[in-house]
């Protein structure tokens, strides 16, 4: 089929990366965003904006929290399907209590499940969850989305495509391309040292594109790989679900055996009991782990079999200051407070497992890194995208010559996942600044309609994009590039004022007090506005300049043939 | 006193990133007009390694290891770019990283 | 396998087909087999897990690229879905041994 090895990773390269690059812009984009997830949060939820804190007391905060959870309707409505006979009114039987904090949440999320009675399948939970703020046990409303960590975060991972987990799978093919694009683009790259440093905007569109191409994968390179290949091993359960298909038994043996190792109860016993303080099984956690050297928070508290003489509770610490992904958890028996178990440490296996994951999801306290993490997503983003232009800038001239609409469409798709994408993102801000707190009954939730606004300003964009896109099929500029340019300079600052207006957290005063969730967001958005003036300036430029050609020099022939 | 160690990671990162690139004749070119000897090229390599090498100290120097290790690989790349962007807007200010290169005459 | 420089659409399709689907079937057999075979062989059970599942992603990009650069395109169909297929058999041969 191909001649040689290099012309079949060209292939792949060209092809494969078309069609998934659409994805990956979405993956790369909002995995960026997502490092900044909870400050994202706090901009979203006004009323979240107060200093992050530590887990509360259990026994006096907590436990009558969780006490007063039960399942929301819309999940009952679901699990009956899964249920023979009548649901019950209330779900008595608690399998676990979970609260969960991290150094970046002022508000404290809290999970429960409960057994199914009559449920078809023995092991079925219902859950329920809530957001709580932590000094006073107040619930924030269900329906303010977090619009970072519950929005942009499990768009990156999961495209917010439920149905069939499908979004997941996508998203895993992505990131294998992902990895088949780089190890293609380095055969492909000859010269990837010689021309390592090299940019030239001056030289022609098809050069100039293919230089920030080249630059922006091969001085990221790492940072590309190892994130698509950390992304496949933290989903490695569902892209390749042997323990819970083909090697079932295996694992449910191993299960039992694990509960009998650990001393932790793997089943209820029957029998209730008392909780004894869970306080002072934290203040336990505590000394010990101040005795190992790693004093710290506490990230996760889980309570598990509640309510019965088998429970216990798990207390594990937020590891803030290293990469690795471990709670050195300490579990104690829940009616008697006494040790049961302190996590063994990590086999070699496991630290290599939870430094994969840990670099990857990022529960680290380190503002250099995350920033970091964000200027190699955005380096994605650009390669990527330049990977689009360079397509459409290689062939269009032959399209033109044909008459094929290829390069039109090409293009227009690739407006849409770059500017497109960016006014979405602004769109969901701005709508969640303009809508009313409370609506009338019979609409749709708040958050419901947030994600409204989110796609239909897509939408709209990706309409604008095909419909201005006839100048692509006579090897011109695409308006639409600088049109939604010029939509994002406007926008971007309105997402700031509304948010000045309807707060009063102006940017003076968050600067001033140092409150730097909501302060990062303004002065990002202000950024962005800043960088699309200058992009819709050049396009502007370019359009007036050289309208429909574009100078080329003969010397980068060679250099091209080669690429795509 | 951790945030002063990576402001220096950082700035030896992009020195170390910048001295290496210079030791390429294309980028030479760019910011000066005599010629790049190969004891120029060895010596702007050897400057650029013991850069890096000073930058990963540091990193270490702020974080466990296993976050340095990290943190240095972010930096490379940011530098890169950073190096990248200023012989494209800005080449002259490298040419003050090679101020002690007398022009040949 | 004929060398032209266009491929058939048919071709393109099995190539595909190959890296992708042959692909999983053999990364699936392989990680079925890592953990059952290093959990029989004394390694914790989520150590084999995820050891295996590491590797084989690693495995994955290779052979989905080798998919695309190999001239023989029939061996790589056999090769991928057969020994997939066999190594998942194997670990099923363990796992009833175990059980």
């Amino acid at each position: 089929m191909f001649q040689n090895f290099r012309l079949s990773m060209a292939w792949l390269h060209t092809w494969f990366g078309l069609v998934l690059g659409f994805v990956l812009m979405a993956i790369f984009f909002f995995g960026a965003l997502s490092v900044f997830d909870r400050e994202i949060d706090r901009w979203a939820i006004p009323e979240s904006r107060f200093e992050s804190q530590p887990m509360p007391s259990f026994d006096k905060l907590l436990r009558p929290v969780f006490e007063s959870m039960q399942p929301s309707k819309e999940s009952i409505e679901q699990m009956r399907s899964r249920v023979d006979g009548p649901m019950p009114e209330r779900f008595e039987t608690i399998r676990s209590w979970g609260a969960y904090t991290t150094h970046r949440d002022p508000v404290l999320s809290l999970f429960t499940s409960y057994e199914v009675p009559n449920a078809k399948e023995p092991e079925e939970s219902i859950r329920a969850n809530r957001t709580i703020d932590p000094r006073t046990g107040v619930s924030l409303p269900d329906d303010q989305l977090k619009i970072g960590s519950r929005f942009f975060y499990p768009l990156h991972y999961s495209l917010n495509f439920r149905w069939l987990n499908l979004g997941y799978w996508i998203v895993g093919f992505a990131s294998l391309i992902m990895l088949a694009a780089l190890v293609s683009g380095v055969v492909m790259h000859r010269k990837l040292f010689r021309e390592m440093f090299t940019f030239r905007p001056k030289k022609s569109t098809q050069r100039s594109t293919l230089d920030l191409h080249n630059l922006t994968g091969v001085v990221a390179l790492p940072f590309h790989f190892f994130f698509a290949f950390t992304g496949l091993v933290i989903f490695a359960g569902i892209y390749f679900p042997v323990s819970h298909s083909q090697l079932q038994q295996l694992h449910d043996q191993h299960e039992v055996l694990e509960a009998k190792e650990t001393g932790l109860p793997h089943d209820r016993s029957g029998e209730p009991a008392q909780l004894a303080s869970v306080d002072a099984m934290v203040a336990e956690a505590h000394r010990r782990w101040a005795e190992r050297g790693m004093a710290g928070e506490v990230g996760f508290l889980g309570l598990t079999h509640v309510g019965d003489s088998n429970g216990y509770v798990s207390v594990y610490r937020a590891g803030t200051d290293r990469v690795a992904l471990t709670g050195e958890g300490i579990h104690f028996k829940a009616s008697t407070g006494e040790v049961l178990r302190e996590d063994p440490p990590s086999t070699t296996v496991e630290n290599i497992n939870e430094f994969l994951t840990g670099l990857h999801l990022q529960h680290f306290r380190h503002w250099l890194l995350r920033w970091l993490y964000v200027l190699g997503g955005l380096a994605g983003c650009v390669c990527i995208a330049t990977g689009f232009i360079f397509f459409v800038e290689k062939r269009k001239r032959q399209y033109a010559k044909e008459g094929s609409q290829t390069g039109r469409v090409v293009d227009a798709l690739a407006v849409t996942c770059v500017t497109g994408m960016l006014l979405a993102t602004v769109g969901i801000l701005i709508a969640n600044r303009l809508l009313p707190s409370s609506l009338p009954s019979g609409w749709p939730g708040r958050g419901d309609l947030e994600q409204y606004f989110f796609w239909g300003t897509w939408v709209l964009a990706m309409a604008h994009a095909f419909l201005r896109s006839a100048a692509v099929a006579q090897a011109k500029l695409n308006p639409a590039w600088r049109e939604q340019c010029m939509a994002l300079v406007v926008l971007a600052p309105a997402a700031v004022l509304l948010n000045w207006l309807t707060t009063g957290d102006h940017l003076y005063k968050t600067l001033s007090n140092g409150y730097w969730p909501v302060a990062g967001l303004d002065i990002s958005l202000l950024v962005a506005s800043g960088l699309a003036f200058l992009a819709a300036r050049h396009l502007r430029r370019k359009a007036l300049g050289a309208p429909g050609s574009v100078h080329r020099s003969p010397v980068l022939a060679d250099a091209e043939v080669q690429h795509g | 006193m951790v945030n002063l160690l990576l402001v220096a990671a950082a700035i030896f990162c992009f020195l170390g990133m910048a001295w290496l690139a210079l030791a390429m004749d294309s980028h030479w070119k760019q910011v000066r007009k005599d010629r790049l000897t190969e004891f120029r090229v060895r010596l702007l390599r050897s400057l650029g390694s013991a850069s890096l090498l000073a930058s990963v100290l540091f990193c270490l120097a702020a974080d466990h290891a296993s976050m340095a290790a990290l943190v240095w690989t972010m930096l490379l790349a940011a530098s890169a770019l950073g190096v990248a962007f200023t012989f494209t807007w800005r080449p002259r200010l490298l040419s003050l990283l090679v101020v002690w290169a007398k022009a040949a005459s | 396998m004929s060398s032209a420089s266009s491929p058939s659409s048919w071709q393109v399709v099995s190539r595909i087909g190959a890296g992708v689907l042959g692909g999983y079937v053999f990364v699936w057999g392989f990680i079925a087999l890592g953990l059952s075979g290093l959990y029989a062989l004394g390694m914790p059970f989520h150590d084999a897990e995820a050891l295996s599942n590491i590797l084989g992603f690693l495995l994955y990009l290779t052979l989905f690229l080798w998919a695309f650069s190999t001239p023989y395109l029939d061996r790589a169909w056999l090769v991928l879905v057969g020994s997939g297929a066999l190594m998942a058999a194997i670990a099923a041969l363990i796992q009833h041994m175990l059980v």
